[in-house]
């Protein structure tokens, strides 16, 4: 005991290594800083004060500050109902994303073929590449009363009238999920291949059923990649506009479809800003998680 | 466990896969088969095999105007990312900066940060300046989502080599600027390349971000189909989509030969 405490005061003396100083190659990072600064953190600031002002400063110079763009917002259930369904499409979206995705990626963690996981990562990411116009126009020719589920099942005499399964939150959350469960594969995948596998194999050594040794020990380990996974995908999709709009037709009704039409036909920037500003801070309190997610299970060997 | 329910489970999990498989790769096929039938409108089963939604479609002048413009914005931003975010990720990486954590989320946000909001926060700007929506806005707009996948797969690249290879370089007499051109620039050329490649596709195909920035007559391809989508679904929308996704697998292509996927599986 008496070393341990003599010991103590003497680790705290021993000088802390000194920071090595900013090397000039930290230099190189002044044209990113700029771009960011004045096309990407001063324009969002600009929107914060616009949705707090009367009108456009340009055109109008007697403009005043005003809380009116949140109080209508606050005062109208279209409002809230919007914001409601912009929400409750990205959590079914992502609990959707996670369990189309789960398999995929365990499958592709444990995959030893080397020409097996190249193909299996092709499949994943040819679909990233395609953009979401056309994506969604795909899943248009799929689910509309005359595309291709509802005439062959019709063909088959399964069924007499089209299934509604699109202009509704069904189609657009099918469309999402394909759009957005190749991020959900890629995140879960670098997590799930870095659990030891005989970690399950003892497990099941020790008279683990299969379903048993995945429950009680992979699931549980990738909970970091199912929680970093999941943000992503949630953020993703609450920020979608083409795939609401043409999936779901006069029947659905989110945040980014509003804060367009704002633009579009009301020519309200103020109201677009309030709208945008409560987007962002929807999705600011996800990145946050995310990040603190990141930073909580990323070492060297961690998640990023 | 009998050897039968083992494979009973291998079988169940097999299947859900392919069966995941196809719901990520049907929909591309689909557009396939919808591009070459004939019919005027989407209908299926298809009926035969026809050229014609290619034809309209190289034909239309406002989608040949589309696509030109998206080509040329996409090689702009492709320039801009590599360059702008290349030497962002080289200051992350190697300049002993303080706080470079954070600043790689910073960089990183417009990838979470919902772009739809990017667009409405740049428009916003381009009013109160009383500037129409110019060209260089929406290169502009593009290059902020497209900068943070230069960024992701150059990090990638340097976190995987060791500074000792530049060290190694310098104590053998190489001055910094003849280590950072003759050693660090070469090791970092593949992630910046992947990165680029990812940037020139995410502008091609980048959409909330174009709604806000295009001006009416100077709207890129994805604003375009969108448009036409709105009222018209035909073979010519399909075809579009067939030139989209073969360019996109074609540089997947490319960027398999000169990176491999791995870089960006670095999420």
């Amino acid at each position: 005991m008496a070393s341990l405490a003599d010991a103590l005061p003497a680790t705290r003396l021993t000088p802390r290594p000194r920071r090595p100083a900013v090397s000039p190659i930290a230099w190189l990072v002044g044209p990113a800083l700029l771009l960011f600064v004045i096309f990407f953190v001063l324009p969002f600031a600009v929107m914060a004060v616009l949705s707090l002002l009367s009108g456009n400063p340009a055109q109008n110079p007697n403009v005043y500050l005003t809380s009116r763009h949140y109080v209508r917002f606050a005062g109208d259930d279209l409002y809230w109902d919007a914001l409601w369904s912009t929400l409750r499409i990205g959590i079914v979206t992502t609990l959707a994303s996670l369990l189309v995705g789960y398999p995929l990626a365990h499958w592709m963690a444990r995959m030893k073929s080397r020409l097996g996981h190249a193909l299996l990562l092709m499949a994943v990411i040819a679909p990233m590449l395609t953009g979401i116009v056309v994506r969604t126009f795909a899943w248009m020719t799929i689910l509309q009363d005359k595309g291709v589920i509802n005439t062959t099942l019709i063909g088959l005499g399964l069924i007499e009238k089209p299934l509604p399964l699109m202009y509704n939150e069904f189609g657009t959350v099918v469309a999402l999920v394909h759009i957005y469960v190749p991020f959900m594969v890629l995140t879960l995948t670098g997590v799930i291949g870095r659990i030891d596998e005989r970690l399950e194999q003892a497990a099941r050594n020790l008279g683990a059923s299969r379903l048993r040794a995945f429950a009680e020990v992979t699931l549980p380990l990738s909970l970091p990649g199912i929680f970093a996974g999941s943000l992503l995908v949630f953020a993703l999709s609450i920020s979608a506009y083409v795939t609401p709009f043409l999936m779901g037709g006069t029947n659905v009704l989110t945040l980014p479809m509003l804060i367009y039409q704002q633009v579009s036909s009301s020519f309200n920037l103020g109201f677009a800003g309030a709208l945008g500003v409560i987007l962002l801070a929807v999705s600011l309190l996800v990145v946050i998680a995310y990040n603190h997610v990141l930073a909580r299970f990323s070492g060297p060997e961690g998640l990023t | 466990m009998s050897a039968r329910s083992v494979d009973a489970g291998r079988l169940a999990y097999y299947a859900l896969n392919g069966a995941i498989i196809a719901f990520l790769l049907a929909p591309i096929a689909i557009v396939a088969v919808f591009a070459l039938n004939p019919t005027p409108y989407i209908s299926f089963p298809p009926v035969g095999v026809t050229g014609r939604w290619f034809v309209k479609f190289f034909a239309t002048d406002d989608f040949m105007v589309a696509l030109w413009l998206s080509l040329r914005v996409a090689v702009v931003v492709l320039l801009l990312s590599m360059l702008i975010g290349g030497a962002c990720a080289l200051a992350l990486a190697r300049g002993r900066l303080p706080g470079a954590r954070f600043l790689t989320a910073f960089f990183m946000s417009p990838l979470m940060l919902p772009a739809i909001l990017t667009g409405l926060a740049l428009f916003q700007v381009f009013q109160l300046a009383e500037l129409d929506r110019p060209v260089w806005g929406l290169i502009v707009g593009h290059t902020l989502v497209a900068v943070p996948y230069v960024l992701r797969t150059t990090l990638a690249v340097l976190a995987n080599f060791d500074t000792r290879v530049e060290e190694a370089a310098a104590s053998l007499g190489a001055s910094p600027m003849r280590v950072f051109v003759e050693v660090t620039l070469p090791l970092i050329r593949p992630g910046v390349i992947a990165g680029g490649i990812f940037a020139f596709i995410v502008s091609f195909d980048q959409f909330p971000i174009s709604l806000f920035l295009v001006p009416p007559k100077g709207e890129t391809l994805p604003v375009v189909l969108f448009n036409y989508m709105k009222f018209d679904l035909d073979g010519a929308i399909a075809a579009a989509s067939m030139v989209s996704i073969l360019l996109a697998l074609s540089v997947v292509l490319l960027l398999e030969r000169v990176i491999g996927l791995k870089a960006y599986v670095k999420l």
